[in-house]
């Protein structure tokens, strides 16, 4: 039985996850919290095997909470349930010690499955936001002035430029035209002082870009 | 010119030629000087060497014939000794021994050659050669002349080749008397000329030989030439040599000596000799010649003379030669000088005259009658005659008659006796009758004597001159006219300008550049409770409050330095109340350009300046109300509305799944609610974000500028890309603002600039945080668009104020544009 803390502000969110969650025959909602004060506090009190969390909670938000948890207790799966789509939470969320990203429209369909995977010790992303993540830690990683340089989306775009993807495909992935690309690929070479899509690649691998 | 130069120059050339010719005849004269003395010279030499020649042929001459002669005396002895006759006498053996002896005896003694007797029948019977091969002895010298006049009983001396022996040799011979008084031979002694002929002469260059009466030379001091002929043999003469075989068997060739024109010289191989001859005593027709190369005379001569004179002579050509090359250079210069002279004299003469006749002034000049004897080409045009009538007239012919009276009356006498005079008035008339008025002044010319010979006078038309003067003095009267009239304009101005100042309701108020109140209008009178003439010539330090005084002086010093109207406001207390006062200081110049005083003009705009401020202040209230309830409304809707669709999804999906194993038409109506709920949690979404996104409260503004800029490039497929560097945390005011303006900025890219490229940067640096946004489109007219706001600028403009910070627009034609927002953030630490 995966014991599971449910941390939203809107009581009638929290009773359609808990009946989602309910549904299941291995997963029990333990305990609910309707703020971030709460979350912290039944938390540590209650000791789940996984926590859900919502960002928008009043007082401390659900960012605050995942940080302050990860700091606690470092083996806690977090996972991150809201309304943002914005990738620049998810990444936060990453940063701040989540195992999990999930927006409450894809919640009927995947957060059970998504409790399961935090709680048997995987991540639980989106692809996109895999990526994001990966592309994050080779940043903290080298710490190297030249990946600093690159601005996210050029870090996305060597990402596939590096894996051979062509750049209609990376045009069509983003939903971006394909001069687009090509502009950011003309600010990547001049950047890194390099000269194809080869260097390119050869780049990527060497500075671990190339994630998990 | 050039022809001038040429007349000056011909003379000069003759003189050149002649001075060229004397050095040249000089030089000549000087050489045959010396050719002649050379050649006299030489005849002197070869005088001297034909006189050296006579005397020493005729000691050679004297010498040989002695020594020819030397064995006479002996061979007499010879001949007369007991012995000899004995053995000629008895032909025994011991007689002919003893003759032997006396013959070896005498042969030693004389150093002769060879001594021998013969008998009468010419057979040699004794001789000192005996022994030797080419024996005398046997030999029959019957043939031989010397036997034959011994036999006639002469003493007898021969010269001859020795027909057995080969040797040249001087035969001496006597007769031997026997003691019967009859002759019974002949005694011989036979000499060697080699001694002799070594002792003829040691000198190359000359020669001395000894020849026959046929010219065979027998004796000479040049071997070769020795039984050869000087001149050339007849065919008789050759047989009688042969035949006398006195010079061997011959033949005996010609040496090749031709006779010359001139006496005792002769020629051979083209070379020239002197011949010398002189008979030999004893021997008639035998003759000593002395033969002498006229060149090595010559030589000898020439070497000596140049030894001893040469030096001389060459010296004294060459000093000479020098004295005649500088005696030439000096007269060239003193040519040169001269002509120079003359041409500068002409030309003078030329500039003189062109002087008198160019230079437009009036010249003339007269005689002691008043006749005129020159005048200037001017002096003629002037006057309007001909050149060539006025010559010879009276000069107060050409005056009106008041001046000529003057001049024949008063001043002539004057001037003959004085000698000049200074600037005298006249009238000349011209030829048309016009008057011209002059003003003459004149200096005589006297000659040696002291008499007068012509005035030199110039006369100065000041007809113009008094016109000017006219002119000049209506021209100063019109301007004292004008500067009236200015007056009075300036009066009234200034009337007008200090009812200006007097009741404007702005302070107006001059100071100098020390800060001295030169002049203060009535307002600023009132305002400040000061008198203009309380003030005037003292510093405001001196009339106002030390802060007023300090902030006004800081303004002024700008103004001297920047030498341009400085804007400034000031706060001023008067009527219980802080006003604010716009005031504009300008340099005033003088007329050189410099500044001598600081003009101001203060308004008050305190009115004004609350109205903007209340204006300003409703401003920024709408504006933070508006975002306050976008911000609201954008949560209300993303946070309860989106909650609450959310678990109506969670529900419908529930329901849809539900009805998995319902009827078509069930389960369609469900898939299409869960649909319709996304759609309606898609737009809710949307707008919330459009009103204000989350991820600017949630998680500041270079997440949501990431956001934005992202959304942008895939809305509008303009490329944006957005950089940011060392931005710290911001507050929400100013990230809002900066979120504004970049999306309106975008906004108006996509609208105006036609472009596929836009950049937005963020960035931190000396405590101001800089927003840019930049497009590479086609620009604008940024002043245009602001005046009418298509742009949304001023919206801009506010926030950027309302944010505390300022607004920068670029923008040019064609240049693309670019928006700079610029905050100064105290003490703000970088965002990690």
């Amino acid at each position: 039985m995966i014991r599971v803390l449910l941390a939203d502000d809107h009581v009638i969110v929290r009773a359609g996850l808990r009946r989602i969650i309910e549904e299941s025959e291995d997963i029990k909602v333990i305990v609910e919290a309707s703020n971030g004060r709460e979350a912290i506090d039944f938390t540590l009190e209650h000791c789940p095997d996984v926590a859900v969390i919502d960002i928008s909670m009043p007082g401390i938000d659900g960012l605050e909470v995942v940080s302050r948890l990860h700091a606690e207790l470092p083996d806690l799966p977090l996972l991150i349930l809201t309304m943002h789509e914005e990738e620049q939470y998810v990444v936060r969320a990453i940063e701040a010690g989540a195992m999990g990203y999930m927006t409450k429209k894809s919640a009927p369909e995947q957060l059970v499955a998504a409790i399961r995977k935090l709680h048997s010790g995987s991540r639980f992303l989106t692809e996109e936001a895999a990526e994001l993540l990966a592309l994050r830690v080779s940043r903290w990683s080298k710490g190297g002035s030249l990946l600093d340089s690159l601005s996210k989306r050029e870090l996305q775009v060597l990402r596939h430029l590096a894996s051979g993807h062509t750049n209609r495909e990376i045009a069509e992935s983003y939903h971006i035209s394909i001069k687009t690309v090509d502009t950011y690929r003309g600010r990547l070479l001049k950047k890194l002082n390099l000269r194809n899509n080869a260097d390119l690649s050869r780049f990527a691998i060497q500075n671990n870009l190339m994630g998990p | 010119m050039a022809q001038f130069l040429n007349k000056l120059e011909s003379p000069g050339g003759n003189l050149r030629r002649i001075v060229s010719v004397l050095a040249l005849l000089a030089f000549l004269s000087i050489v045959t000087g010396g050719i002649l003395y050379v050649s006299f010279l030489q005849k002197a030499a070869v005088s001297e060497a034909d006189h050296q020649a006579v005397n020493r042929i005729r000691i050679v001459a004297r010498h040989l014939s002695n020594s020819l002669s030397e064995n006479e005396r002996p061979v007499k002895t010879l001949a007369g000794m007991a012995r000899i006759v004995r053995a000629l006498e008895n032909t025994d053996i011991q007689a002919t021994e003893e003759a032997n002896l006396i013959l070896d005896h005498f042969q030693k003694t004389l150093s002769a050659d060879v001594c021998y007797l013969i008998d009468v029948t010419g057979l040699t019977i004794a001789s000192s050669n005996r022994f030797f091969r080419d024996t005398f002895v046997g030999q029959n010298f019957g043939f031989r002349p010397y036997f034959q006049k011994a036999m006639e009983g002469n003493t007898a001396t021969y010269l001859a080749l020795g027909s057995v022996s080969e040797k040249r040799g001087v035969y001496s011979s006597h007769p031997v008397m026997g003691s019967e008084g009859a002759l019974v031979g002949v005694a011989v002694i036979k000499a060697s000329v080699e001694p002799l002929e070594n002792s003829l002469s040691s000198r190359p260059e000359e020669t001395v030989l000894v020849a026959d009466p046929n010219g065979v030379v027998f004796i000479s001091s040049k071997k070769q030439w020795l039984f050869k002929t000087l001149w050339p043999l007849g065919e008789r003469e050759t047989d009688m040599v042969r035949d006398s075989q006195q010079f061997g068997a011959g033949p005996w060739p010609w040496i090749g000596f031709r006779k010359t024109d001139s006496a005792g010289t002769v020629e051979l191989d083209g070379a020239r000799f002197l011949m010398h001859e002189e008979p030999i005593r004893f021997f008639p027709g035998w003759t000593a010649f002395y033969i002498q190369d006229e060149k090595a005379i010559f030589q000898r001569v020439s070497g000596n003379l140049f030894r001893v004179t040469g030096v001389v002579v060459i010296t004294t050509i060459v000093l000479v030669g020098l004295l005649v090359f500088l005696l030439y250079t000096r007269a060239l210069l003193e040519i040169n000088r001269r002509m120079m002279a003359e041409s500068a004299l002409r030309q003078s003469e030329e500039r003189y005259r062109a002087i008198y006749h160019n230079t437009p002034a009036m010249l003339h000049s007269i005689n002691s009658m008043g006749l005129l004897v020159s005048v200037s080409d001017h002096w003629v045009k002037a006057l309007q005659y001909e050149a060539g009538q006025v010559i010879g007239r009276p000069l107060a012919d050409f005056m009106t008659l008041s001046s000529a009276k003057y001049l024949m009356d008063t001043m002539m006498p004057e001037f003959l006796r004085t000698g000049e005079c200074v600037d005298v008035p006249y009238q000349f008339i011209k030829r048309n009758g016009e008057v011209m008025d002059v003003l003459l002044s004149a200096i005589a010319d006297r000659d040696d004597a002291g008499n007068f010979v012509r005035s030199l006078a110039v006369s100065v038309d000041i007809t113009e001159q008094k016109k000017a003067r006219e002119a000049l003095k209506q021209a100063q009267e019109k301007l004292s006219q004008h500067s009236r009239e200015l007056e009075r304009q300036v009066i009234r101005r200034t009337e007008e300008i200090s009812s200006i100042l007097k009741y404007t309701p702005n302070l107006v108020y001059i100071k100098d550049t020390a800060g001295r109140y030169i002049m203060i209008n009535r307002r600023y009178e009132e305002i400040f409770g000061i008198r203009n003439e309380d003030v005037r010539g003292k510093t405001q330090h001196e009339c106002m409050p030390k802060e007023y005084a300090d902030a006004f002086q800081e303004v002024d010093l700008r103004v001297l330095e920047e030498k341009k109207p400085i804007h400034s406001e000031y706060i001023v207390r008067h009527d219980n109340e802080d006003h604010i006062h716009l005031s504009v200081k300008f340099p005033i110049y003088d007329e050189q350009g410099a500044i001598h005083a600081i003009g101001g003009i203060s308004t008050d705009v305190t009115e004004l300046k609350k109205t903007q401020e209340a204006l300003r202040h409703l401003s920024n209230r709408m504006i933070i109300s508006q975002e306050a309830e976008r911000q609201a409304i954008a949560r209300e809707l993303h946070d309860e509305l989106g909650q609450i669709l959310t678990v109506l999804r969670m529900d419908a999906v529930w329901l849809r799944n539900r009805l998995k194993d319902a009827d078509a038409a069930t389960r369609e109506r469900a898939s299409a609610m869960c649909e319709l709920i996304d759609k309606t949690i898609e737009d809710v979404r949307g707008i919330a974000v459009r009103l204000r996104p989350g991820v600017l409260d949630d998680l500041g503004l270079v997440d949501a500028l990431e956001w934005y800029t992202s959304d942008f490039e895939r809305r509008t497929g303009i490329t944006c890309i957005f950089e940011h560097h060392n931005v710290p945390i911001l507050g929400n005011t100013i990230s809002t603002a900066a979120y504004r303006i970049a999306q309106e900025a975008l906004t108006n890219v996509v609208r105006h600039a036609a472009t596929d490229r836009a950049d937005v940067s963020l960035f931190f640096e000396q405590g101001e945080f800089v927003l840019v946004i930049t497009d590479s489109g086609v620009g604008y007219d940024a002043s245009l668009m602001e005046a009418s706001d298509g742009l949304g600028i001023a919206g801009m403009r506010e926030r950027a104020m309302l944010a505390g910070g300022h607004l920068e627009v670029e923008a040019g034609s064609g240049k693309g544009s670019r928006i700079i927002f610029r905050v100064r953030v105290p003490g703000a630490n970088k965002e990690i």
